[in-house]
C-alpha cells in the first residue's frame, strides 16, 4: 500500500464519517420516524392489519405513514400495524411482493394504496381469497379489472377529479377565456393522475380556455422541468401550466423563471407538499390541493377495523380534499 | 491543428445526426429553431454533461459506475440539510456535497481494487446505499432552497449560463487530460490491459481509484448544478440518470469494455440526447412515441459511429 493510498483512505474514511453526520440531526427532528417496516408489538388476540404503500421516497406517502403510525400509537391496544412501501412510485413488482409476504404473514386486513391499478388486482385477489380484509385508499382499482377478477374492495379516498377542478378553477379565475394553458400530467398509468388531468381539463373548459398541450413529467421534478421548458418554447402565448402535483409543479416554476417569464405564466399544482409553502404564499403557484394525507391511510385502517367487526363490506367513501391557494394577493 | 483535425472526423457522424435531428425539428415545429429552444437547453444539459464525463472516465479504465444517480442525490441532499438545519453559508455547503460525491467515489473504487470486485457490483450496492442514505437525510421529504442556490444556474457571462460554460471547460478539460497527460494514458493503458500495464511499472490501483472519485465529484458537480436550476432538492433526483450517461458515453463510441473513448463525442451524445428529447416535447409526441424514437436513435448513433470506427481501421 502507498503512502498516496493511505492517505485517500483517511480522506474517504472521514468523509464517510461525514456522510454519517448529517443524518443525526434529522432522526432526532423528526422522533416519529421509526424505520419503514416495523411490526408494533402488542397483544396476540388483537388484529393486525398491514398498510402497504407507494415510495415511502415522496413526502405524500411519508406523511401517510406517519399518520397511520400516530394513529395506531393511540389505539395500541386495538390494532397493531405493519407499514410497507416500495422503493419507488412505479414499483409494481416489489407492492406484488409486498402483498404477498403479507398473505404469508397471516395479517387480519390489508390496506393498500396500489402503485397501478389493474396490475395489483389479481394478488389482491389472493389475499382475499386467503381471508384478509381489503380496502383500498388512494389510487383506485379499475372497476372493470376488479370485475373480471371477481372480487370487490371498498374505496377508500379523495375524487381526484373534483380536486384538480377546484385548482384549475382558481388558474382558471385569473386568466381572460380563450387563453392558451398546458397540462403536465403525472405517470400514464395511474388511476389518480388520470383523474387529474380530467379534472384539470374539466375546469379549462368551464372557464374557456384552451389546453394546446399535455404531456407527462413522471411526477418528477427534473422531468417536469424539462418538459415545461419545452412547452414554454412551442408555445410563446402560453399563460398557465397545471401540474398533477407540486414536486412537477416546483419543476415548472424553475422552468418559468428560466425562460424569464415569472409573473406571466401561473402555476397551480396537487398535494400541498412543505416544499411549496413559500411559493404559495408569494403567489409563484397559485393554488394546490390538500388530500389530508395524514387521515387517508388513517381512514383506511378505520374502515378495515369496522369490517373486521361487522364482518360487512361497507360502500365507498369519499374522503375531503380542501383546496389552498392564497387569494386576495394583488400581483 | 492535427488534433483538432482529428477530432473534427472522429465525430463527424455524431455532427451529421445532430444537424438531422434539429432540421427534422426545425421543419417539424415553428419555434424549435428559436434562440429559447437552444438557451434552454444550454440550461439544461450541465448536469447531464458532469455525470457523462466522469462516466465516460471510468469506461476508459474499463469500470462503470451505476452510482452516479444516487451520489447526485446525496450530494444534493447533503448541500440542502447544510443549507437549511445547519444554517451553513453556500459555498460551504456546496463544498460539503462534493467532498461526499468524491468520498462516495473513492469508496466505489476502494472496495473495487482490495477485494478485486467487479465494478457494476460495487457501484450497484453505492448505488442503493447512496439513494438510502439521501432518503434519511431528507427525511423522503422535497426540500425547497429557494432564491439563495439559484445563483448558479442564473449567473451568465456574455449571456450565455455560467453552468454550460463550466459544462464545456469540464469536457476540454477533461479531453486534454485524456489526449495528452499521463493519467489520460493510463487510463487508456489499464481499461485496454490492465495487467499489461501493471507489468509496465504503472501505477494501476491509484489511478483506478482517482477515475472512481472523479466520476463521484463529477456527480456531486451534477447534483450541485441540478439543485441550483430546480431551487429544491428531490429525494427521487437523478434516478436513471446512470443509463443516460451510459448512453450519451456509448452514443458518442465509448466502448462498454474499456480502453477506447472519447469526452467530446460523449458531450456530443449528450447534446443528441437532449435535442432530441427537446424537440418529442414540443411536438407533443406521446409518451411511447418519444420512446421509441429515443431508442431508435441511440441505436441509429451507435451503428452510425461503428461504420465510421471500421473505415477508420481499414485506412
Amino acid at each position: 500500500m502507498t503512502s498516496h493510498f493511505r492517505v485517500l483512505l483517511l480522506f474517504a474514511s472521514l468523509a464517510w464519517l461525514l456522510a454519517g453526520c448529517d443524518r443525526a440531526p434529522d432522526v432526532a427532528a423528526t422522533p416519529s420516524s421509526d424505520p419503514p417496516g416495523t411490526v408494533t408489538v402488542a397483544k396476540e388476540d388483537q388484529p393486525r392489519i398491514a398498510l402497504v404503500m407507494k415510495s415511502l421516497a415522496n413526502e405524500f406517502f411519508q406523511t401517510m405513514e406517519d399518520g397511520a403510525k400516530a394513529h395506531q400509537v393511540k389505539h395500541a391496544d386495538e390494532y397493531e400495524l405493519i407499514a410497507n412501501g416500495s422503493k419507488n412510485e412505479t414499483d409494481v413488482t416489489r407492492q406484488v411482493e409486498l402483498v404477498e409476504q403479507m398473505i404469508a404473514q397471516k395479517v387480519d386486513a390489508l390496506v393498500i394504496a396500489p402503485a397501478d391499478s389493474k396490475a395489483l388486482a389479481p394478488v389482491c385477489k389472493q389475499a382475499v381469497e386467503a381471508g384478509l380484509v381489503m380496502v383500498n385508499i388512494d389510487n383506485r382499482f379499475d372497476a372493470a379489472t376488479l370485475k373480471d377478477q371477481g372480487v370487490k374492495l371498498p374505496f377508500v379516498g379523495p375524487d381526484n377529479r373534483k380536486g384538480a377542478a377546484m385548482v384549475g378553477s382558481v388558474l382558471a379565475g385569473k386568466l381572460a377565456r380563450g387563453d392558451e394553458v398546458a397540462i403536465i400530467e403525472g405517470a400514464p398509468n395511474a388511476f389518480n393522475g388520470i383523474q387529474r388531468k380530467l379534472g384539470f381539463e374539466d375546469a379549462m373548459k368551464a372557464g374557456g380556455l384552451k389546453v394546446v398541450a399535455s404531456q407527462s413529467g413522471h411526477w418528477e421534478t427534473d422531468q417536469a422541468n424539462k418538459v415545461a421548458a419545452a412547452l414554454l418554447t412551442a408555445h410563446p402565448k402560453l399563460k398557465g401550466l397545471l401540474c398533477a402535483n407540486d414536486n412537477m409543479a416546483l419543476g415548472a416554476v424553475a422552468a418559468v423563471k428560466a425562460a424569464g417569464k415569472h409573473g406571466k405564466v401561473w402555476i397551480v399544482g396537487f398535494d400541498h407538499l412543505t416544499a411549496v409553502q413559500e411559493l404559495l404564499r408569494d403567489g409563484t403557484i397559485l393554488a394546490t390541493a390538500d388530500q389530508h394525507a395524514d387521515q387517508l391511510a388513517v381512514y383506511g385502517i378505520e374502515y378495515a377495523l369496522e369490517m373486521l367487526r361487522t364482518k360487512a363490506t361497507p360502500a365507498d367513501k369519499e374522503t375531503p380534499v380542501e383546496l389552498i391557494s392564497a387569494p386576495g394577493r394583488v400581483h | 491543428m492535427i488534433q483538432l483535425r482529428r477530432l473534427a472526423a472522429d465525430t463527424v457522424a455524431l455532427w451529421l445526426v445532430l444537424a438531422a435531428l434539429i432540421a427534422f425539428f426545425s421543419w417539424r415545429t415553428p419555434h424549435f429553431l428559436t434562440p429559447a429552444t437552444f438557451s434552454t437547453l444550454a440550461s439544461q444539459i450541465p448536469d447531464a454533461v458532469a455525470l457523462a464525463v466522469g462516466m465516460t472516465l471510468v469506461l476508459i479504465a474499463g469500470g462503470i459506475d451505476l452510482s452516479v444517480g444516487s451520489v447526485l442525490a446525496l450530494s444534493s441532499a447533503a448541500l440542502g440539510v447544510a443549507l437549511t438545519q445547519w444554517k451553513l453559508p453556500l459555498p460551504i455547503g456546496s463544498l460539503v456535497g462534493l467532498l461526499i460525491g468524491c468520498a462516495c467515489g473513492a469508496v466505489n473504487g476502494l472496495v473495487t481494487i482490495r477485494w478485486r470486485l467487479p465494478a457494476f457490483i460495487v457501484t450497484l450496492a453505492m448505488m442503493e446505499a447512496a439513494r438510502g442514505a439521501t432518503y434519511l437525510a431528507t427525511d423522503s421529504r422535497t426540500l425547497y432552497l429557494g432564491r439563495s442556490v439559484q445563483g448558479l444556474a442564473e449567473a451568465k457571462l456574455q449571456g450565455v449560463p455560467l453552468p454550460f460554460l463550466l459544462a464545456l471547460a469540464l469536457v476540454g478539460g477533461a479531453q486534454f487530460v485524456l489526449a495528452r497527460m499521463a493519467f489520460g494514458r493510463c487510463l487508456v493503458a489499464i481499461g485496454t490491459n490492465a495487467e499489461a500495464a501493471r507489468l509496465s511499472g504503472l501505477p494501476v490501483a491509484r489511478v483506478r481509484l482517482t477515475v472512481f472519485a472523479l466520476s463521484g465529484a463529477c456527480a456531486a458537480l451534477a447534483g450541485l448544478m441540478q439543485t441550483s436550476r430546480l431551487a429544491s432538492v428531490d429525494p427521487n433526483m437523478g434516478a436513471g440518470a446512470e443509463l443516460a450517461a451510459l448512453a450519451a458515453a456509448v452514443i458518442g463510441g465509448t466502448s462498454l469494455s474499456g480502453g477506447r473513448g472519447s469526452v467530446v463525442s460523449t458531450f456530443l451524445g449528450v447534446l443528441i440526447i437532449a435535442v432530441l428529447g427537446a424537440g418529442l416535447a414540443q411536438i407533443g409526441a406521446q409518451e411511447p412515441t418519444k420512446r421509441l424514437v429515443t431508442a431508435a436513435v441511440i441505436v441509429a448513433a451507435a451503428v452510425a459511429d461503428h461504420y465510421r470506427q471500421r473505415k477508420g481501421a481499414c485506412r
